[in-house]
């Protein structure tokens, strides 16, 4: 039995954004939390279900923000599935809810990266251990460390298959950018130049600095409930219309997984879940990790074809007048990078018309939106339709 | 076997890596390597062949699993390269590639290129592999620009 799109999102929000001194990834969380019930008209008696997640070293975080909040829940679980867990998240709360597992479920992640990286010290600290205490056998001897590195592997592949330039990836940047000076919550708000991004600190060739997310403290939480409850809150409800995920789980390294990521097959189930086409897609929010993500992502979801998203993106196709606008909220990149959890609180504020014209897509009625990660090769898509 | 004929290119002051960790499932890759032996998996039920080791066949989940010489010839599959070190022993080594390379009997593998300005690397070019002793014991594979005419 296919699912019945009876699951919507009725509220949603984010906690403070950017650098929270001395902030805690749990109380973060709490605060998106309570601004998400209070958003979708609820009172905490009304939650009876929990899906959320924080930094990896944090034990059963739905269970801390259930201490925290005086929740107790019907269900309740964290997921580990990275990147691909947020969006995962809304797409397991609306099964639950068709399933009758639970009415009501706050789906959210948080992360306190930026004050994290200011006590630690982060690069330097890593620098100053002792080698063996960071040894993992197929990486660290060969001086291969973190997600840049291997999301770059992908990229030079795609340049190397089919003429991708460091421009093409510069116009990613310079798109979200341009999003996210029209949003007064991004971290990143001053334009950014094709000059200023080819200028930009190299990381590992081709990225720079700008070819990379930002370090971000916030929280993000959404409530799914089922339509027939929803029709009764403030907003317009948001309609978890289908949903897809697709896991490469062989590896990052395998056959073409790389340059054809996981969207491909994730996206294709989501559109046939959701009876919907790439053509009918009004916005996308995708999980832009890296500049190369997006790119990938842009073809893989079929807004244009395999190899041709560099052209595409460069013709200003993310732009809020383009083709597909995307990452209206200047994304991971440049809004502030909060595993995806933002990208389904702007997709639901989009699908609400909620901003003023020079920020809102006109007429929005269906936004894709991406999760993407657990080491590069688990991916989910949301298909939401404004209610 | 394959014959160990392929030079060691250790520099006598080169800083050290960090040192592999072998599993008792990996112990004979890295074991190998000391012998300048490049080694992979190979399944007999289904004739396979893999990196990184596994105690089954990633195909046929058969058990029986041996271990077999590879020529050690292989072209680039993707890389990237490393501008800032992000570990005391690397830095010395600035530029230096990350790379993962396609073995000519298949497997994939991630390595570094070494002998080849970063600018004038490229993917699809042929490698060969080359052996590094870094510690008491401890040998690490990398891979060079290859000649066919050699």
């Amino acid at each position: 039995m296919m699912y019945r799109r009876s699951a919507a999102i009725v509220g949603a929000a984010h906690s403070r954004l950017g650098e929270v001194p001395q902030s805690t990834s749990l109380g973060l969380m709490a605060d998106a939390a309570v601004a998400a019930v209070a958003d979708a008209g609820l009172r905490p008696s009304d939650i009876d279900g929990i899906i959320v997640r924080g930094p990896d070293d944090e034990y059963c975080f739905q269970q801390q923000l259930g201490e925290r909040l005086g929740l107790n829940a019907a269900f309740a679980t964290s997921l580990d599935n990275g990147g691909a867990s947020q969006t995962l998240a809304v797409i397991l709360a609306a099964l639950a809810i068709e399933a009758g597992l639970a009415t009501t479920v706050l789906c959210g992640y948080a992360r306190n990266a930026w004050t994290r990286t200011r006590r630690s010290g982060s690069r330097q600290a890593r620098m100053n251990q002792s080698t063996h205490s960071r040894t993992r056998e197929w990486r660290d001897s060969f001086g291969y460390f973190g997600e840049p590195a291997t999301h770059a592997l992908g990229a030079q592949r795609h340049m190397a298959m089919y003429g991708t330039t460091k421009e093409h990836l510069g116009h990613v940047a310079v798109s979200l950018r341009e999003h996210a000076t029209r949003n007064p919550h991004a971290q990143m708000r001053s334009p950014l130049t094709m000059a200023e991004y080819l200028d930009g600190r190299p990381v590992v060739d081709p990225f720079g600095v700008y070819d990379c997310s930002l370090r971000t403290d916030a929280a993000g939480a959404v409530i799914v409930t089922d339509t027939a409850r929803a029709r009764d809150l403030p907003h317009r409800p948001v309609i978890v219309r289908g949903f897809g995920s697709h896991n490469n789980l062989q590896g990052w390294t395998v056959d073409d997984h790389m340059v054809q990521t996981a969207a491909r097959a994730s996206g294709e189930r989501a559109y046939r879940i959701a009876d919907v086409s790439p053509a009918d897609i009004d916005t996308a929010q995708l999980y832009d990790c890296f500049s190369y993500m997006v790119l990938a992502q842009i073809e893989d979801y079929g807004f244009c074809q395999k190899g041709e998203g560099g052209e595409f993106i460069a013709g200003g196709a993310l732009r809020l007048d383009g083709a597909i606008p995307t990452n209206t909220s200047g994304g991971q990149l440049s809004e502030g990078h909060v595993e995806g959890m933002l990208q389904v609180v702007e997709g639901v504020r989009q699908l609400r018309h909620e901003y003023p014209a020079e920020r809102q897509v006109p007429d929005a009625q269906l936004a894709l939106v991406s999760g993407h990660g657990g080491n590069t090769v688990c991916h989910t898509t949301l298909i939401l339709e404004r209610g | 076997m394959a014959a160990p004929t392929t030079p060691v290119i250790t520099e006598p002051a080169r800083p050290r890596r960090a040192l592999p960790q072998p599993t008792p499932e990996s112990q004979p890759f890295w074991d190998a390597c000391v012998r300048r032996e490049l080694i992979v998996q190979q399944c007999n039920a289904c004739g396979r062949l893999w990196l990184p080791p596994s105690n089954r066949c990633q195909h046929c989940w058969s058990e029986d699993v041996a271990w077999t010489p590879v020529s050690g010839h292989a072209s680039l599959y993707s890389y990237t390269v490393y501008r800032r070190a992000y570990a005391p022993e690397l830095v010395d080594q600035l530029p230096y590639v990350v790379a993962v390379v396609e073995l000519d009997e298949g497997p994939r593998l991630i390595t570094n290129i070494v002998g080849a300005d970063p600018g004038d690397v490229r993917v699809g070019m042929s490698l060969e592999v080359v052996f590094d002793d870094i510690a008491e014991g401890v040998t690490l594979h990398a891979f060079r620009p290859r000649n066919r005419n050699r």
